[in-house]
């Protein structure tokens, strides 16, 4: 089971660079994705042992390569990068070869 | 505490999102449904984490700065003296770069916290503010008649006691010390912290008895 101080280094690791959306404090999920999308990071970060800095470095990449747009909430674009960062972490490592970003297979 | 919403329904209605409005979510699942397809992460394990941001990331961690301080007189110290640096010796903060002043129940002296503006808290120990927190009744009446209210909480506060409401802000976000309860000389710091509910750091509630956390 995820130890609550894995959520916290994650949390004061990206707190610089990629903060995670807050709002007032408040983390900010417009939607429940988000937060599954949060969750799935986190939880495979603790499983394989990986360092948040590590993943932060994706996840700064991301986040440039699909900044936010004009109209577009924070909190969506950023967990969309998060979504890529993950991808690119986990192809990095070799632990999955997932579909071409951009075209996911139909739920 | 489930007084986050997070169970709106899918409202895709929007126009606002230039992103086709469910790539994101799309991708989102067929990762996950990957990942748990390779037995590499479960969704149990997701859920986990989803209610732990959700839920109690933050006042567990209150209740490990409240228990240490309890255990360790210097460590008290240090929290009363610069309650940022000593919450962060623990491994907690990233609270937008405020400050967080830690306040101390003694038998004279009780104190509880508001913000009379908007709902500033502090986050990074005590997690997502309850509703009631936020609410506009709240935050007026615990300035004007804060025994009333704390009586509401089922709390009597004697008017001997003095009673100290403080207002928090992006600047400086506070946080209740409150009394160890007696009967506890034998128990860890971990049980300890378990006798920390949220409203106790909060200032609308007390430690628990030890009795009454089982």
């Amino acid at each position: 089971m995820t130890d609550r101080a894995i959520i916290d280094r994650v949390d004061a690791s990206l707190a610089a660079d990629a903060p995670l959306p807050r709002d007032n404090g408040e983390l900010v999920f417009e939607e429940p994705w988000q937060g599954r999308a949060l969750g799935m990071g986190v939880a495979v970060m603790d499983r394989f042992g990986i360092a948040s800095d590590e993943f932060r470095t994706h996840l700064i990449a991301a986040i440039k390569e699909h900044p936010e747009t004009p109209g577009e909430s924070a909190a969506t674009a950023y967990y969309a990068a998060w979504v890529d960062a993950l991808e690119d972490l986990l192809r990095e490592r070799r632990l999955i070869d997932p579909p071409t970003a951009g075209t996911p297979p139909r739920a | 505490m489930s007084d986050h919403d997070h169970d709106h329904d899918h409202d895709h209605g929007g126009a606002h999102h230039p992103r086709p409005e469910s790539e994101a979510e799309l991708r989102t699942r067929a990762l996950e449904a990957l990942l748990v397809e390779k037995g590499l992460i479960s969704t149990d394990a997701v859920d986990a984490v989803v209610e732990m941001y959700e839920n109690d990331v933050g006042p567990q961690n209150g209740a490990k700065v409240v228990a240490r301080a309890w255990v360790d007189p210097d460590y008290r110290h240090r929290l009363l003296e610069d309650g940022t640096s000593a919450i962060a010796e623990l491994g907690f903060g990233g609270a937008e770069g405020s400050k967080m002043t830690v306040v101390e129940n003694t038998p004279g002296v009780h104190n509880v916290i508001v913000c009379t503006l908007c709902s500033c808290y502090p986050w990074p120990v005590l997690g997502l503010p309850p509703t009631w927190y936020k609410s506009a009744a709240y935050r007026a009446r615990v300035v004007a008649e804060p025994r009333a209210v704390l009586a509401e909480f089922g709390l009597e506060i004697g008017s001997d006691v003095d009673l100290r409401v403080w207002d928090s802000s992006a600047e400086v976000r506070y946080l209740v010390l409150p009394e160890r309860p007696p009967g506890t000389d034998g128990m860890t710091e971990e049980e300890l912290a378990g006798l920390v509910p949220r409203d106790a750091m909060i200032g609308t509630a007390v430690a628990l008895q030890p009795e009454a956390a089982r």
